[in-house]
């Protein structure tokens, strides 16, 4: 793979889906696995024409169980594997995500949220925030990204790869059917062009030598056989993951910790939700923004401190009340007042957060 | 009868939107915009099918009450479209997308005898996939029987002159190594004063205005 994929930067314009085949490709991913779902198929689409030019590789399996297990397998062969699906397909992964969590495999998974609950829509939501930060059965060990724009989906699937193989917690960008079908430019690059290094990838099994003699044998589980050794595992697991938060949590803000209203949004609708605030605020109004990039985990004593000092926080999402829940759990004990604009399944505008703001200020 | 085929995302939809709103002004009587889009049903003429309508142009298009899934569950031919080359007039085939898409003229009734049929590239260099002299001359030999090239080169909102008239040297490139004409250099409205009534290369600019922004879903 010694070929670089963007010889140079470029202004390029695309769809969201083409956009982190071409960040996967970028990232030096070796191998996909996937099932199709809408809205998530042109990252197969695009990945399988462009895996054959680049000697990248790519399977489709029978189903998204099998799809997470295989991006598990790809992992443990030390492959920078990923996997992308959306709604009903991320429900079934969350059985080999947790067995990611499990054994700490550096898995990247894309979702592209549609409607729900159930099949619904194909088309687009933020239904997916609980199932992907907090989904299967377990404790949330994963970091998810969630992305705005074409420009974000290109640089956080390089980056997910490196938060993976940095820490070794399955990683998520987690967008939408909007994201995924819009089109908009971006700038493409080469990681290394932008001092950005690629964590290397290292293989779990078939090391080496002989385990026991010349290397430690290799023991990766997902079963105990007594509730306490369980319970000390996932005790290095939890200090590894809090040690680990400051240093990836994201945020974006505009004047959060000096104003009395607070916006509050993530991914595509936090693009309205900026726009709403930077026009209230030219009109005069004393309302801020904050927007979490990384959802799991999210940059809580940053949130305390808003929370804090503003008088409300008013969430918007798509969504009823799914980041809402994470942002009361960050903030327990703040003393803002909680307020939302929540539009489960359906898009939001930049008017409707303003017309919110208005009635609460 | 011109049909415009392209990778996706090119932009067939919007230039064959404007075309045949183009030949309407021109003062054709009987213009039909058709909806030839089954592989990617996201972005089709679904959304604006009835302000097109109201602009006076025949439009052969699902209504989104009538489709289920969006593509999830498959998508059909309408039994219209299928029979589009019969009508009088002008007709305007959207063909959405890729060399997949291309197919989809096989299933039109009297395409393949059709001597008036025009099929068209529509080629926006800032796509990756058609980037470069050699990626157009290799897409476009996979598309099978074309008439010629349209240089649709753009970045959406950040268009520049510069996108155009780079597009437009890449693509008269591209068709003079694939022996075809390149049949126009689309250029959106705003630009149309900078570049003028011909591009670098002395393709002739036709004017666009965007719709399709509007159609997402």
């Amino acid at each position: 793979m010694a070929e670089k994929v963007i010889q140079e930067e470029k202004r390029v314009f695309m769809t969201g889906n083409e956009v982190v085949a071409w960040g996967a490709l970028a990232a030096n991913a070796e191998i996909m696995y996937g099932y199709p779902i809408t809205p998530q198929n042109e990252i197969m689409h695009y990945w399988t024409r462009l895996a054959p030019k680049h000697g990248r590789e790519f399977l489709q399996t029978e189903d998204e169980l099998s799809a997470g297990f295989t991006t598990n397998g790809g992992v443990m062969a030390g492959r920078r594997a990923f996997t992308a699906t959306a709604g009903p397909g991320n429900t079934l992964m969350q059985e080999p995500i947790s067995m990611a969590e499990a054994m700490r495999l550096p898995t990247v998974t894309v979702i592209q949220q549609r409607g729900g609950p159930s099949t619904a829509t194909v088309i687009y939501s933020q239904q997916e925030v609980t199932l992907t930060t907090l989904g299967g059965n377990g404790e949330g060990l994963r970091v998810v990204y969630s992305t705005a724009n074409h420009q974000e989906l290109f640089d956080y699937t390089i980056k997910a790869f490196n938060t993976a193989w940095k820490y070794r917690f399955p990683t998520f960008v987690l967008a939408d059917g909007y994201q995924a079908k819009m089109r908009e430019s971006l700038v493409m690059y080469d990681p290394a062009a932008k001092g950005i290094e690629m964590v290397p990838t290292e293989a779990f099994v078939g090391k080496e030598g002989t385990p026991g003699v010349d290397r430690e044998p290799g023991h990766f589980r997902n079963t105990y056989n007594v509730e306490e050794e369980l319970y000390d595992v996932l005790q290095g697991y939890f200090a590894d993951y809090n040690k680990m938060a400051p240093q990836v949590a994201e945020y974006k803000e505009i004047a959060s910790k000096e104003s009395k209203v607070v916006v509050m949004a993530h991914g595509v609708v936090a693009r309205a939700a900026k726009a709403a605030v930077e026009d209230l605020r030219t009109a005069g109004y004393d309302v801020g923004y904050f927007r979490p990039i990384t959802l799991r985990p999210l940059a809580v004593p940053e949130l305390r401190e808003v929370a804090n000092k503003a008088e409300k926080i008013l969430v918007v999402e798509s969504a009823n009340g799914q980041l809402d829940r994470l942002l009361k759990e960050a903030i327990y004990g703040c003393s803002a007042e909680m307020l939302s604009l929540f539009k489960p399944g359906v898009g939001i505008t930049a008017e409707e957060v303003e017309a919110r703001v208005k009635e609460i200020v | 009868m011109e049909g415009y085929i392209g990778e996706y995302a090119s932009g067939k939809s919007e230039v064959a939107v404007n075309r045949a709103l183009d030949l309407l002004h021109q003062g054709h009587s009987e213009v039909t915009l058709v909806d030839l889009d089954i592989v990617e049903p996201c972005y089709t003429l679904r959304p604006i099918k009835n302000k097109l309508e109201s602009m006076g142009l025949h439009v052969l298009a699902w209504e989104t009450r009538q489709t289920i899934g969006l593509g999830e569950t498959g998508n059909i031919l309408r039994a219209e479209n299928r029979w589009a080359l019969r009508r009088e007039g002008d007709i305007i085939l959207d063909i959405g997308y890729g060399v997949e898409g291309a197919k989809t003229l096989n299933l039109l009734e009297g395409a393949k005898e059709e001597a008036n049929l025009y099929v068209i590239v529509v080629v926006n260099i800032a796509r990756p996939m058609t980037a470069s002299v050699n990626d157009i001359v290799s897409y476009v030999n996979e598309m099978g029987t074309v008439y010629g090239l349209i240089n649709n080169s753009h970045l959406g909102d950040d268009t520049n002159v510069e996108i155009i008239q780079d597009g437009a040297r890449m693509v008269t490139e591209a068709a003079r190594k694939l022996g075809l004409p390149v049949v126009a250099t689309t250029v959106i409205r705003e630009l149309m004063e900078d570049i003028g009534p011909y591009d670098c290369m002395g393709n002739p600019v036709r004017g666009l205005t965007r719709f399709m922004p509007s159609t997402l879903w």
